[in-house]
């Protein structure tokens, strides 16, 4: 479990200064269904937030809206330095004009998925070294030697010549970190990364994730799982029907959940 | 100008219009006599493909392989060409002259059966590997005997799973029966070029022709769609 | 069985062998790469295009490639006139050209259906991948969907190659001597028409097995992702988990 801060009130000033990703006010409806009806957050450098809530809160949504695999309606949205911001059209439809700055903000924003999308068409390595190469356009030797050494931190340094489909779900998705994790981003966004594992490869992704945390990476994971929220976050946001229900230091949302809902959802996961 | 045009194809006494329908709806006969010619070279061909006689498996192999290997044209002038020498032969032998040649019609059902045999036999089987091992256990188990197993189960599956290749395979055999117009029977390619040749406005007639053509496709295709989809009924899409 | 005369036929119709060859890879050629222009312009055009380009391929799908032929060298021949002033008379009024026209327009048609088919098959998770690490769509079309959905059109494009090596027979009927028109030629002078069109039939069966075996080769080769792995792989996937 992170330490809570000392000084909560000056801390949470100079994070907003340098926070690595901050959401405010996010809307969002797919027809004629609202999902996302006003969430905000902010995570600072280090800072490991989960998101949790039962199906259809709009948490994946969410977290989709980031790095604009969803194209909100409103809100406003910044990862690093890049800052978008959203106004329904006088057609009621969103879009955003500059491809390229989105282009620069998922650079920044990696995204680790539940079905692990990896390639199937490429072997584990030549994954890992594609966008460094194609996107980062940095020289291949050094994205192949990095890739290595990703490969070998996530514990699969042996399959590096091995093609997706050849893997077990746990190694596919350590994969898929190693391949977020060359992208060199500001903030690694997780969604329900365990969700799809057979029960005993959950493991091995879980510890993955908590030496990254440990490393001090800036992280947002969705997810179920609720030991993995209570011991690695310094966030934890509950979020219920398209809004955030509580949010707060885990030790708070876990042993002092003050809204009902939330309550249930915490006995109904055991 | 375009009035002109309507007069060529159309129905009034210069028109070709009667002329050109009635060589669709020899298309459309000649077609479907050559397909289900077909089904029933192609189910004799799959049922040999897939039983336990090695020579029989051989043959049918060859068969599927000669004839989607072989230029469709080659194969109706083979059949016609070559048949019409063994009939001179045999006129000859009983005291005809000149040149006797195959009945045209005959020769196209029978080109197109064996051509699109050979396509269909590739699509029995198909449909046949595709019927789950399972069903056809259960049913022995429960004593079925394999005449009731052919009529109750394998039959019907076969069908099901074969309608959307057959319908490609008709489709196949509906442009194929434009090639039959080089022995000179009069179906729609050869009327549209009659038409061309005496009115000298080759683009019309073939642009008519092709309309035509597309028209009984998109029929029979619409057809078969929805023969598919009853077919698909209470299973669930794969 | 008069073997000298099947082995002179044989060496007569193989000098058709160059032209038919000529005529569908020429005609494959083209059509492929106006069939990828086509299926990669359907995914994001506008509503009038993509119309235009499914009544295209409706229309050559749904034709026979004799009518398709005839209307490109006859029919266009009515409008002698126009085309000499435009120019184009010189190539329109040459078979050759006439047959590489309709066997192009023709296989364009067959294989934007199969491209769309290829590109529609890409898993949407690996698309989205793709876009998540910041790739401009043609990076991501030329890393991810395209390697993707072209390998999985390879064995109907395969087919669609056998079909037009079969299409080209038809341009014997407006003149041009590939093999079926030298055949024809041989046996409006020997009249052994069965002779002749079974070496006929024999020289292409061989040219379709060839181009079968190669494709086979072609596609073992690029999809070592999709065979499954060898008996060590097998061993190491299923029971060493670290």
């Amino acid at each position: 479990m992170r330490d809570a801060p000392s000084n909560a009130a000056e801390d949470s000033a100079a994070c907003l200064a340098r926070a690595a990703v901050s959401v405010v006010d996010l809307h969002k409806s797919f027809g004629a269904l609202e999902v996302l009806k006003g969430v905000s957050l902010t995570a600072c450098e280090g800072e490991v937030v989960s998101i949790l809530g039962s199906s259809g809160s709009g948490k994946s949504t969410m977290l989709r809206c980031i790095n604009l695999l969803e194209t909100p309606d409103h809100g406003t949205i910044r990862v690093g330095r890049e800052t978008l911001s959203f106004e329904k059209d006088r057609k009621g439809r969103a879009a955003w004009a500059d491809r390229r700055q989105v282009e620069r903000l998922r650079r920044d924003a990696a995204m680790v998925f539940q079905s692990f999308n990896l390639w199937s068409h490429m072997t584990v390595l030549e994954n890992v070294v594609a966008a460094p190469i194609h996107v980062l356009k940095r020289p291949r030797a050094q994205c192949v030697a990095e890739a290595e050494a990703l490969l070998a931190k996530v514990g699969i340094a042996d399959r590096r010549n091995y093609y997706p489909a050849h893997l077990s779900g746990g190694q596919q998705q350590r994969a898929a970190i190693a391949r977020a994790l060359a992208m060199q981003p500001r903030v690694l966004l997780f969604d329900e990364p365990t969700s799809s594992l057979d029960p005993e490869l959950v493991g091995e992704v879980l510890r993955v994730m908590r030496s990254l945390a440990d490393e001090g990476r800036t992280m947002l994971v969705v997810t179920h799982e609720m030991a993995f929220a209570r011991d690695v976050s310094s966030q934890v946001l509950f979020l219920h029907r398209g809004r955030i229900d509580e949010e707060g230091p885990p030790d708070e949302v876990f042993s002092r959940p003050r809204s009902e809902r939330l309550r249930q959802f915490l006995a109904a996961a055991g | 100008m375009a009035s002109a045009t309507f007069d060529l194809i159309g129905f009034g006494p210069e028109g070709w219009g009667p002329a050109l329908l009635r060589a669709a709806a020899m298309t459309f006969v000649l077609s479907v006599a050559g397909f289900l010619s077909g089904a029933a070279l192609g189910a004799i061909a799959a049922f040999a493909r897939l039983s336990g006689d090695r020579f029989a498996r051989v043959a049918a192999f060859a068969y599927s392989v000669l004839f989607r290997g072989v230029p469709d044209l080659l194969t109706i002038y083979l059949l016609y060409f070559g048949g019409s020498v063994a009939l001179t032969m045999i006129g000859h032998w009983l005291g005809a002259r000149g040149f006797v040649g195959l009945p045209l019609f005959a020769t196209g059902m029978a080109a197109l059966g064996v051509i699109s045999g050979a396509y269909q036999a590739e699509v029995y089987r198909g449909a046949f590997l595709a019927i789950h091992r399972g069903e056809i256990e259960a049913a022995r188990a429960f004593g079925m005997s394999g005449l009731t197993m052919l009529r109750k189960l394998v039959v019907p599956q076969v069908l099901r799973y074969a309608i959307p290749g057959l319908g490609n395979v008709w489709q196949l055999v509906l442009k194929d029966s434009a090639l039959v117009s080089v022995i000179g029977l009069v179906e729609l390619m050869r009327q549209a070029q009659v038409g061309a040749g005496s009115t000298r406005e080759p683009f019309v007639f073939f642009c008519a022709a092709g309309a035509l053509y597309l028209v009984i496709a998109a029929a029979t295709g619409a057809l078969f769609r929805t023969v598919e989809r009853r077919s698909r009924r209470g299973f669930r899409m794969v | 069985m008069d073997i000298t005369f099947l082995a002179d036929t044989l060496v007569e119709l193989l000098k058709g062998a160059p032209l038919t060859l000529e005529l569908a890879a020429t005609s494959v050629g083209l059509g492929f790469v106006l069939a990828l222009a086509l299926g990669l312009t359907l995914q994001s055009a506008p509503a009038a295009l993509r119309w235009s380009i499914r009544g295209y391929v409706t229309m050559f799908r749904g034709t026979p490639l004799l009518v398709q032929i005839f209307l490109i060298y006859y029919g266009l021949g009515q409008f002698r006139p126009t085309l000499e002033t435009l120019g184009l008379w010189g190539f329109f009024r040459q078979p050759y050209w006439c047959a590489i026209l309709a066997l192009t327009l023709n296989t364009a048609a067959y294989g934007a259906e199969i491209i769309r088919g290829g590109l529609q098959s890409v898993p949407y998770g690996q698309i989205e991948a793709a876009r998540a690490c910041g790739m401009p769509p043609w990076t991501a079309y030329r890393l991810v969907v395209l390697p993707i959905a072209l390998r999985q059109a390879l064995p109907s494009y395969g087919n669609e190659i056998i079909l037009m090596i079969k299409g080209t027979s038809l341009t014997s009927i407006v003149t041009l001597l590939e093999i079926t028109g030298v055949a024809q030629q041989i046996i409006s002078q020997t009249y052994r028409a069965v002779e002749v069109f079974a070496c006929a039939g024999a020289i292409y069966l061989s040219m379709n097995y060839l181009v079968a075996q190669s494709l086979a080769a072609l596609e073992h080769w690029l999809s070592p992702h999709l065979r499954t792995p060898n008996i060590e792989d097998a061993v190491a996937i299923e029971g060493g988990l670290h």
